[in-house]
């Protein structure tokens, strides 16, 4: 079985987010960057269908010099190559440049599923995988919180409001992972030491057969104007007096201040 | 000068960051004991075959024992992150005197397979039993005593402070075999192993930092044979100092990681609480606590740093290591005293775990080698250059 994981190096969930004025990106200094948390169910879910029935796991990532950092952590958790898009000309947040460029190189390579995760914490847009997957013209299953494969398909649980959806679909198709899928398993001492001879390829935007200006921020559909910070939380209020006051008194706030009854 | 972390080290580091926060927090969490009474064994226990497992427990020693075979720099910044939590179970994901040692790399290839391995596996634990009443820093003076009698030693003798003595598969003792010699080669390092007739413990030496983990070690008459003798006859004092020397490096990481944890701790109080109207944290009184203890955490880290990669390069770091050892313990011992300044009367209530804490790390400027001993070393090897 042929496994592709679709991952994204992110800020650590623990930093502290800064936008400079002016600036359409967060700010990276001082920040360490992780393997995006959702991916990390994705590398574990792909892991664990090797090692039940063997085949080998891909990892691709699109991003900076050192994204290549995260994909040593994924082999170093056992995948058994990567795939580095590392070029200028790919860089960008935008969710559709990123998805062409993720099928692009799909397209030349061999595989019965692919995974990824449900959404990158960083800009949350939760695209890639659905796009990919129609970019590629296959099926795929979003927000997966289980996977049971059989010959030639798989079945997905996924969650839906105040319930779970049962889907069955042909392979190949793309699963986006959810929380709860698997718990991903670390990279240990041995796994980092052998994933140094594992291999690593960076590809450029010439490689994947795009032209320059259909991906990257020159193929972006959608452009970032502004960015920052979410204002400081203002203070709360303390309603004192008598419970019978102080309950006509919030009532009235509710009403008049804040707004919401 | 490259100062660059190695990458995998980072990786590293990050897999134990999710073992401690995943797995090992929750389990301190749900077992709530009172670390006053002493850690109890079967978690201890956990702990170790869980970090076994993960590749952490004896990531130092050697690969072909089980171990990680991690260099110098790998292991000081490990020792240092599982510091940096008040948390009395994350000391046990690499262990001390109780865990593999590397005094036992001295040994036949019989004896490294009989007892460092499984210690290396985290299924059996050991203890270093060095210290006497009358022979403390002065270790070369130790009175316990191993006469040859055929095939046998004969030990006799008392030893005290010893760290899992309770609890210890096995004794590494260390006994005079020519009082004329001592530590010129009449010292002479045993394995014990627990339940060898004239062993015994004896009572159990409470200490200020809680648990039940300190013991006397009795000998009376009790044969061990002579395959058990560690390494050459009278070459035990020797062996007992090089592994006292790795030690102190790893105890000067883990005081690095407690510092950061502490100076962590007081500024996010410091921010937070408010008298006379504002956060502590805006009175010069305060802010200057925080940034002396900032600054020597700053050079602390680098000594630890510089001297664990310099090892790494194959230099002997005697005096470095007691360097590193001496500052960075008795800055543990002063931020912790600011963290309980700066937390004011919740930083001497049980509530918070800095009081814990701050009996805690008065040990470190005493165990393996006391702050004066460093001295005595570092000046040495001055003398002598
Ligand atoms: C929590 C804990 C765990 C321990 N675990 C172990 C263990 O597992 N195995 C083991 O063998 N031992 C263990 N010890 C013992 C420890 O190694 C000794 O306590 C330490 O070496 C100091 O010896 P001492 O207590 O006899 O003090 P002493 O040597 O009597 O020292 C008393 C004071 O005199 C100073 N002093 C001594 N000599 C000189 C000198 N020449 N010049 C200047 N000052 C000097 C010392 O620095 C100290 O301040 C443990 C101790 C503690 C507290």
């Amino acid at each position: 079985m042929k496994i592709i994981v679709l991952m994204k190096q992110v800020p650590d969930t623990e930093t502290k987010i800064q936008v400079k004025p002016g600036e359409t990106a967060i700010s990276t200094d001082g920040v360490t960057f992780v393997i995006n948390p959702y991916d990390e169910f994705a590398i574990e879910e792909a892991l664990r269908i090797k090692e039940a029935k063997g085949g080998d796991v891909t990892l691709i990532t699109l991003g900076w010099d050192k994204a290549a950092e995260a994909l040593r952590t994924g082999l170093a958790m056992g995948a058994d190559k990567a795939v580095h898009l590392n070029d200028p000309a790919f860089l960008t947040n935008d969710a559709h440049s990123i998805a062409l460029a993720l099928s692009k190189t799909l397209k030349k390579l061999q595989y019965d599923l692919i995974l990824c995760g449900k959404q990158a914490i960083d800009y949350d847009n939760h695209q890639i995988g659905v796009r990919v997957a129609e970019m590629l013209g296959i099926p795929h299953v979003a927000v997966v919180t289980k996977l049971v494969l059989e010959d030639g398909k798989a079945v997905a649980h996924r969650e839906i409001e105040g319930g779970t959806e049962v889907v069955e679909t042909p392979l190949p198709a793309i699963i986006t992972c959810q929380k709860g899928l698997n718990e991903p398993r670390y990279a240990s001492l041995k796994g980092i030491m052998q994933a140094k001879k594992k291999p690593l390829e960076a590809k450029k935007v010439a490689d994947v057969d795009a032209s320059p200006g259909e991906v990257g921020q020159a193929g972006a559909k959608t452009v970032v104007l502004t960015l920052t910070m979410p204002p400081d939380r203002a203070a709360g209020k303390v309603v004192e007096g008598e419970p019978e006051d102080a309950a006509r008194q919030v009532v009235k706030l509710l009403r008049e201040e804040a707004k919401v009854i | 000068m490259d100062f660059t972390i190695p990458e995998e080290i980072e990786i590293l580091r990050r897999s134990l960051r999710k073992f401690i926060e995943k797995e090992v927090l929750p389990m301190e969490e749900k077992a709530d004991f009172d670390p006053d009474e002493g850690v109890p064994q079967e978690l201890l226990k956990k702990v170790r075959i869980r970090s076994h497992d993960l590749g952490f427990w004896g990531i130092d020693m050697p690969e072909q024992y089980g171990g990680g075979g991690l260099n110098t720099m790998g292991t000081v910044i490990m020792r240092e992150e599982v510091s940096k939590y008040f948390s009395s179970l994350t000391q046990s994901i690499f262990g001390g005197p109780e865990g593999p040692s590397k005094i036992l790399l001295a040994g036949t290839e019989a004896q490294i397979q009989k007892y460092l391995v499984p210690v290396v596996k985290g299924e059996q634990s050991c203890c270093f039993a060095l210290t006497e009443p009358n022979a403390g820093s002065d270790a070369a003076s130790i009175e316990t005593s191993a006469v040859r009698d055929g095939d046998e030693w004969v030990i006799n003798g008392l030893k005290h402070f010893i760290t899992n003595g309770p609890y210890a598969d096995y004794a590494i003792v260390f006994a005079v075999t020519d009082r004329e010699k001592r530590a010129r080669g009449g010292i002479t390092c045993f394995i014990v192993e627990k339940g060898t007739p004239g062993l015994s413990t004896g009572k159990i030496q409470r200490t200020m930092g809680g648990g039940d983990s300190q013991c006397e070690l009795i000998f009376e008459d009790c044969r061990v044979p002579h395959e058990n003798v560690l390494g050459e006859v009278g070459m035990g004092f020797i062996a007992a100092m090089t592994f006292l020397g790795g030690g102190r490096l790893n105890i000067a990481a883990g005081a690095v990681g407690m510092t950061e944890k502490l100076l962590k701790a007081s500024v996010e109080y410091a921010k937070q609480r408010v008298q006379f109207g504002k956060p502590i944290a805006t009175r010069q009184a305060i802010q200057w606590m925080l940034a002396d203890i900032a600054t020597e955490l700053y050079a602390a880290r680098n000594m630890v740093y510089h001297t664990a990669w310099r090892i790494d390069q194959g230099e002997m770091m005697v005096k470095e290591i007691a360097m590193s050892k001496l500052y960075a313990t008795e800055l543990v011992n002063r931020a912790a005293d600011v963290a309980v300044q700066v937390h004011g009367g919740m930083g001497y209530m049980k509530e918070l775990p800095i009081e814990r804490v701050y009996r805690g790390v008065r040990a470190l400027r005493i165990v393996e080698g006391t702050s004066e001993i460093q001295r005595f070393i570092i000046a040495r090897s001055l003398l002598q250059e």
